[in-house]
């Protein structure tokens, strides 16, 4: 993959990212960061793809990134870790196998040929798979970071600067 | 325990519903609702027991001596993503312990942050849409494809808008979206090349992907609030269904 296209994946997750957060008015203070931690991880999981590895554990290795990142910017932008991580996992979300799942559901439901049935049913149940398991992947990636802090809070977290305990949420 | 005390129990116990609702209403997971209704209440001295459910929560304080307690129930709001609600709500539960804040000074704090503005509606409208353009690029759509999914998700959001303004069921304006963007992203696959488009058909839907509701669904299952986790991901599940009868019902209507 030339470098070019790893531009293009950076800007539009984050950009994906932003409009999210928009729609679900973030504070202001927040939309720099979501945008930069939305394009990171569609970045990383760019080129873990791009380096062979399957979308399933890809899109885990992202979604845990942006989960981390989040932890650390609830942190200096006093904001819960969560108002980072949901419109930034959104661009990862995987939308065009889940549309071909819902053709090939539509597909099946009608009237099919038997030989030609056996492929569709095939490519459909791989979609549908896949989409389930990228969409765990990306929950979990989110929220484990979170739980193996076993903290109530972000705010009794260290990253980075000690004694910087504001109010974080 | 005199009047007064009593009078302050009853008060914070509505103001911890109201934090509670709120929260909920805004996208809050169980945990982070718990928590914070938890640590406003221990700033008072009070104990708390909760039930929290989707659309409803039961909140019990208890005196430090178990003599007086307060029950109470409250409905939530009808959900509606605000960040900004649940960060602002966060932020006052730590000032609220850290600087000793009185009943009025929560209520009045309250008070603002529900009065917060929205990002203007034409500001939404256009980087929700560039967010659909996004999608259609990282989905190796072409410029042209990109341009279809801008104006579809603009008037799939707007009908959304409109729709949920009318007082529909939440559920069916999801659909209205998804059949308007798709009506719209599906008009080139029709008269063009069918092929050529599917990028911006497959992701002129995506505004509408129900992201919250998931993944608050993930972590309260995780967590151990398994019925509400349950709740939270028919709810999603139920979206996504809606988004892709949106979907169907173009594609019957165009017959790709």
């Amino acid at each position: 993959m030339d470098w070019l296209t790893l531009v293009e994946k950076f800007l539009w997750s984050g950009t994906a990212a932003l409009g999210f957060a928009v729609l679900f008015n973030v504070p202001p203070r927040t939309l720099l960061s979501i945008f930069a931690i939305g394009a990171a991880g569609g970045l990383v999981r760019a080129l873990l793809l791009e380096a062979g590895l399957n979308a399933v554990l890809a899109s885990l290795a992202g979604a845990t990134l942006v989960g981390v990142l989040s932890i650390s910017a609830a942190h200096n932008k006093h904001s819960p870790p969560l108002v980072f991580a949901i419109p930034a996992v959104i661009p990862m979300v995987p939308g065009l196998l889940a549309y071909r799942m819902m053709i090939g559901l539509i597909k099946l439901s009608g009237t099919l040929p038997p030989e030609a049935y056996s492929q569709v049913l095939y490519e459909t149940i791989n979609s549908a798979l896949r989409v389930m398991f990228i969409l765990m992947s990306l929950a979990g990636g989110v929220a484990i970071p979170m739980l193996l802090s076993r903290k109530e809070s972000a705010k009794h977290l260290h990253f980075g600067t000690p004694g910087d305990e504001d109010d974080v949420a | 325990m005199d009047a007064a005390k009593q009078n302050e129990m009853v008060q914070l116990g509505h103001i911890l519903l109201q934090v509670g609702s709120l929260l909920m209403s805004a996208g809050a997971n169980t945990g982070r609702i718990r928590i914070t209704i938890t640590r406003i209440a221990d700033a008072f001295g009070y104990r708390t027991e909760m039930l929290i459910s989707h659309r409803t929560i039961m909140l019990t304080l208890l005196s430090e001596s178990d003599e007086h307690f307060f029950t109470n129930l409250k409905r939530t709001h009808p959900h509606g993503v605000n960040f900004k609600i649940l960060s602002g709500i966060s932020r006052m539960s730590w000032r609220v312990v850290a600087e000793k804040w009185s009943l009025e000074q929560i209520n009045a704090e309250l008070a603002r942050l529900t009065a917060l503005p929205h990002y203007p509606r034409w500001l939404t409208l256009t980087l929700v849409s560039l967010a659909g353009a996004a999608f259609c690029r990282l989905a190796n759509g072409s410029p042209e494809d990109m341009i279809i999914v801008f104006a579809a998700s603009f008037l799939g959001l707007l009908v959304r808008q409109e729709t949920v303004r009318m007082g529909f069921n939440a559920y069916l304006c999801v659909y209205f979206a998804a059949l308007t963007a798709a009506l719209v992203a599906g008009l080139p696959l029709k008269l063009d090349a069918p092929n050529e488009h599917e990028p911006a058909f497959a992701t002129c839907v995506l505004f509408l992907i129900p992201g919250v509701p998931l993944i608050n669904s993930f972590s309260d299952l995780i967590d151990g609030n398994i019925q509400i986790g349950m709740v939270r991901g028919i709810n999603g599940l139920i979206i996504a269904f809606a988004i892709a009868l949106g979907l169907s019902s173009a594609v019957i209507i165009y017959q790709i």
